[in-house]
């Protein structure tokens, strides 16, 4: 493998850390009013944040695990769909994210300032 | 069957059981948007080759699979070997193997001891170094074969009609006494069955044609009776028919009765076996029936063999009769079974 090769993966796997934590704030911020998989996705990446369905189905399975979100069956478009909406404690805990988020931006901002 | 029904049959094999039917309706559903997503854009439907490529983007099954799968590790040297799903199956393959394995070296090593002969360090670990190496290299070999099969792109995927049995499997869970029926065979509990049982049997094949693989240094003083030879066929048959069993299974894993039945008969072959070989008395004969070292240690060995055997027949007894209760219950759960009789 060649050095520029090195280099590049190691940027992709920084890339992917860095973009992880952010998903996951995006996706609950994204479910603050109800969407399927789909129509999550694309407006995910209509907003600048591709992410794959095999990141995002499992992703969801597990917030919904962790009781962050709520998902019923029901039809639309003429067919059966998955709705997945934010549950309270998903609002309650993003509401604590952002604020983290926000103290994270601007140390960084002054960081990178210098 | 069309590209998406091939790609989401091949998917449900590797899929945690308890989610299966949800995670393919969500997907399903998922993929059937952006097709008509496409559609719309292009003004006509998708050709089978579009169909491909989208099923391509989204990635291999068992790469889709691995993001539904708890991650218990994998095996990588560079790339990876063995990933998420099939790691778990292989560990415990793995471990089986190389404990019975060392059962066997061990009690061995422990019978020439008490025969009075010196056990040098260097000959217990060269043994149980060549154990290790062997039962690691062709079990990695076959779960990475296994691994690379099933990685290849959808459209290469095996053509099986894996349809009919993932509708009937979806039916009869939704349909069904979910919470107490019996549960469909595992398939990958079958792939661990059929490649544990695929090295047992190339071990043994191999035993006989070097016997220090099952005594090693101690080959040079004891060999084994004639009784191995006339239970070795059977023995080799039973083998032959569990990979059969658990071939079955991985393509029909709803044939639960065929599991149950199959495995009772196994059980009620096994248990004749080890009748035999209780009554064998000498299990062990002397490598050089003219060396009194030989004679001595294959008596020793021949003196505590029967506790062994003892012990296998009281585990063999007790797995054919969990195997029985298994397959009465199985069979009151089913009075009128829907599988076909086999």
């Amino acid at each position: 493998m060649t050095h520029s090769q090195d280099n590049l993966n190691l940027f992709q796997n920084l890339c992917l850390e860095l973009r992880r934590g952010s998903l996951i704030l995006a996706v609950l911020a994204c479910l603050r009013s109800e969407q399927y998989g789909y129509t999550l996705r694309k407006a995910l990446g209509d907003r600048g944040l591709d992410i794959e369905e095999g990141t995002l189905y499992p992703l969801l399975r597990r917030l919904e695990t962790q009781g962050l979100l709520l998902s019923e069956w029901r039809e639309a478009e003429k067919r059966n769909k998955r709705f997945y909406r934010l549950s309270p404690l998903g609002e309650e805990i993003l509401a604590k994210l952002l604020a983290e988020w926000k103290a994270i931006d601007a140390s960084l901002t002054e960081i990178v300032k210098g | 069957m069309p590209p998406l029904d091939r790609y989401l049959s091949n998917l449900a094999k590797l899929l945690p059981a308890d989610q299966r039917e949800d995670i393919l309706r969500e997907l399903s559903e998922d993929i059937r948007s952006e097709f008509e997503d496409k559609e719309s854009e292009l003004g006509r439907p998708l050709t089978e080759a579009e169909q491909l490529a989208v099923l391509k983007r989204r990635g291999n099954p068992l790469q889709v699979a691995a993001g539904y799968t708890p991650n218990q590790g994998t095996l990588a040297f560079g790339p990876q070997i063995i990933g998420p799903v099939l790691f778990p199956f292989y560990v415990r393959v793995l471990t089986f193997n190389l404990g019975l394995t060392f059962l066997i070296v061990g009690a061995i090593f422990a019978a020439v001891s008490l025969a009075g002969q010196p056990i040098h360090f260097g000959d217990l670990f060269s043994s149980i170094i060549l154990q290790l190496f062997i039962q690691l290299t062709a079990v990695t070999v076959i779960f990475a074969l296994v691994e690379k099969h099933l990685s290849r792109q959808p459209h290469d995927w095996s053509k099986e009609d894996f349809e009919k049995n993932l509708k009937a499997a979806i039916h009869s869970r939704i349909q069904k006494n979910i919470q107490t029926g019996p549960k469909e065979v595992s398939r990958f509990d079958s792939m661990a069955v059929l490649i544990a049982s695929s090295v047992a049997l190339l071990w043994m094949q191999s035993i006989w044609t070097n016997q220090y693989l099952i005594f090693g240094p101690a080959a040079l003083l004891i060999a084994l009776a004639p009784i191995w030879h006339v239970v070795y066929l059977p023995t080799v048959f039973i083998m032959l028919v569990t990979i059969f069993r658990a071939g079955v299974n991985i393509a029909r894993p709803d044939w639960v009765r065929f599991r149950d039945v199959v495995s009772v008969v196994i059980d009620a072959a096994s248990l004749a076996i080890v009748y035999t070989l209780m009554f064998a008395h000498t299990w062990v004969v002397p490598a050089d029936a003219a060396a009194s070292t030989s004679q001595h240690v294959a008596s020793v060995v021949n003196q505590w063999a029967p506790l062994a055997i003892s012990a296998s027949a009281v585990i063999a007894l007790a797995q054919a009769i969990k195997n029985l209760i298994r397959l009465y219950k199985n069979w009151r759960w089913h009075p009128s079974s829907q599988q076909p009789s086999h």
